[in-house]
């Protein structure tokens, strides 16, 4: 999984953010006033805050959760070696939750030292500190880690079901969820950024008219309401996958 | 697992723990704010007592100069320069190139004050005529004082009226080009906070060694040629503010507010509250704020700039508000003025 083909477009991944952020600590070293949004000086906590929702939230965690999840059994399928792994005596959604683990680890271990080479470049510019930032810096690996969970659970899933997953993901991914989450009323729940969103310490950025509208239709459900949902998605999502693994016949093409 | 694989688990592993240790030791430290501690600020903080409730500093060299009050001066002509003259003619002090910087102390509660009236000083740093400020004060009915061995200008507040509870008004030159101009008992414990030097005993301390409120400080000493830093909540206890209004105040303990003044006037809001949830409420409430405002600046496209550069930030307990008013802003004033 960690060195397929896939690897070239992880490093860019997960390495454009701590390159933007040795970029922004050079420019903030030789800039006497700091970093500036509009022109507006601002705090290097919420550059930090702001990175997290722009790129990892909004960005990295899905796609990788796109990406992985939905590879967990077509790769299998399309590299034809998916007979090796269910032939042996060993109960098929064992495989698929192994695999699972297999990625969580991998995607985690990209993930969390990412964030913390941008929290260590870009915290301690304008005025933050380090010593104060720190607990929200753990808050945000567990909830980059139970974003990581729930994505990957749900496009394992989608992996084991669908035809060509990686097309539907990207359009439940970008289309879907972004879109649902613009409007009032019950569609949202049916959203992993939904319960994601919630466990953010950081505020959310106004960068756009998109953003206004999020804010202005934001329901944020409470921490604990998230985490169950989130644990929810994850069990049901893996059971289904898992399910679908133990009833699908496989016909690799010739 | 393959060598490859080991190293890559190896190298986050490392990241990871070295980052984690690091930011656990921070915090530790950050929160104790022993072995790091540092004094931040300018030097002049060493004239303030400890409990201040408000601390704020301009410098008044680089705001004097700036664009933006270059702007102003033309468009208030007639005005300014009568003030000013009339300034540098009783004191000698002109404001343009005598005074380097300010800071400004205020206390709502404590030692220093009493009956529900504030205190506070204002510490000038600059170029003074001495003599000529002593006698233009002498001359308005102001006595003499020696204070451990420090002259002190004091004038008598209300001198017709009966009025024990009146306070006193005192100058004193703390330092060489340092005038200390304030309440008597605030200018009394600058002095107190001079003469101590380096050896300062418990009994007397300087706001140097109010960790919280230092702690605020340095946060705002990066790009910034004027601040204010206070407890909002000792402010508005002290504000006598009717029930049903006192009960609307947001939750806030700590504010600040740190500028930089050039072409525009470019800054951020920082208020730290009680609670998380307290943070929220108010984020809710600037929030609401900010969404009407910029729906009203959609017809003004001189206000545009500056309601787009309107940023809600923070995390946890504390909630930030950037903002950047362009010249733009005050051209348009300008020319209501004129």
């Amino acid at each position: 999984m960690l060195w397929s083909r896939r690897s070239f477009f992880l490093g860019v991944l997960l390495g454009g953010p701590v390159l933007l952020a040795v970029a922004l600590r050079v420019v903030s070293t030789l800039a006497t006033s700091g970093f500036q949004v509009n022109g507006a000086p601002i705090e290097g906590s919420s550059v930090f805050g702001l990175m997290i929702w722009l790129l990892f939230i909004r960005f990295i965690v899905p796609i990788l959760g796109v990406f992985y999840g939905t590879s967990l059994i077509a790769d299998e399928v399309d590299d034809k070696t998916i007979t090796y792994l269910f032939t042996r005596p060993i109960p098929r959604r064992a495989v698929l939750i192994g695999k699972y683990l297999a990625y969580l680890a991998c995607t985690v271990l990209l993930v969390l030292p990412s964030v913390m080479l941008v929290f260590f470049l870009v915290v301690p510019t304008g005025g933050s500190s380090i010593a104060e930032a720190f607990p929200s810096l753990l808050t945000d690996f567990g909830m980059l880690t139970a974003g990581l969970a729930a994505y990957g659970a749900v496009f394992a899933f989608v992996g084991t079901r669908i035809k060509r997953p990686l097309i539907v993901g990207l359009v439940f991914a970008f289309g879907w969820e972004p879109a649902v989450l613009l409007f009032p009323g019950y569609l949202r729940r049916l959203t992993v950024a939904y319960y994601l969103q919630a466990l953010v310490t950081h505020e959310m950025p106004q960068d756009s008219a998109v953003s206004m509208l999020l804010q202005v239709f934001r329901e944020v459900p409470s921490v604990t309401v998230s985490l169950i949902a989130l644990s929810v998605i994850v069990v049901a999502a893996l059971w289904s996958a898992g399910r679908a693994v133990e009833r699908r016949e496989y016909v690799l093409e010739q | 697992m393959t060598t490859r694989t080991r190293y890559f688990v190896i190298v986050s592993l490392l990241v990871l723990g070295v980052g984690l240790g690091t930011g656990l030791v921070a915090y530790y430290v950050g929160v104790q704010g022993i072995p790091f501690a540092r004094h931040s600020g300018p030097e002049e903080l060493q004239y303030i007592p400890k409990d201040a409730t408000v601390v704020a500093f301009a410098n008044v060299q680089e705001i004097m100069h700036s664009q933006l009050r270059q702007k102003l001066h033309h468009a208030l002509p007639a005005q300014q320069e009568t003030g000013q003259a009339e300034l540098q003619n009783l004191t000698g002090i002109n404001l343009e190139n005598d005074v380097f910087r300010v800071v400004a102390c205020l206390f709502a509660d404590g030692a220093l004050t009493d009956n529900g009236r504030g205190a506070g000083m204002v510490l000038v740093r600059g170029n003074f005529d001495e003599t000529k400020i002593e006698s233009l004060m002498r001359s308005h009915g102001a006595h003499v004082e020696d204070y451990k061995g420090a002259r002190l200008i004091v004038v008598d507040a209300n001198p017709a009226h009966d009025d024990s509870n009146a306070r006193n008004f005192a100058l004193t030159f703390v330092e060489p080009g340092l005038a200390a101009i304030g309440t008597a008992d605030v200018v009394r414990k600058a002095v107190d906070l001079h003469q101590n030097g380096a050896n300062t005993p418990p009994t007397v301390q300087s706001v140097t060694a109010n960790d919280d409120l230092m702690a605020q400080v340095r946060t705002l000493e990066t790009g910034n040629n004027a601040w204010a830093v206070g407890r909002f909540d000792v402010l508005t206890a002290h504000a006598h503010l009717p029930a049903n209004v006192a009960g609307q105040i947001p939750a806030i303990s700590w504010f600040s507010i740190g500028t930089h003044i050039n072409g525009g006037v470019r800054g951020a809001l920082r208020a730290e509250t009680r609670d998380d949830e307290a943070a929220n409420n108010l984020r809710d409430v600037v929030r609401g704020f900010l969404a009407l405002a910029k729906l009203q600046a959609g017809s003004r496209p001189e206000f545009q700039a500056m309601m787009s550069s309107l940023q809600l930030g923070g995390q946890g307990k504390t909630v930030t508000l950037s903002f950047d008013v362009p010249a733009q802003v005050f051209d348009v004033i300008g020319a209501h003025l004129h």
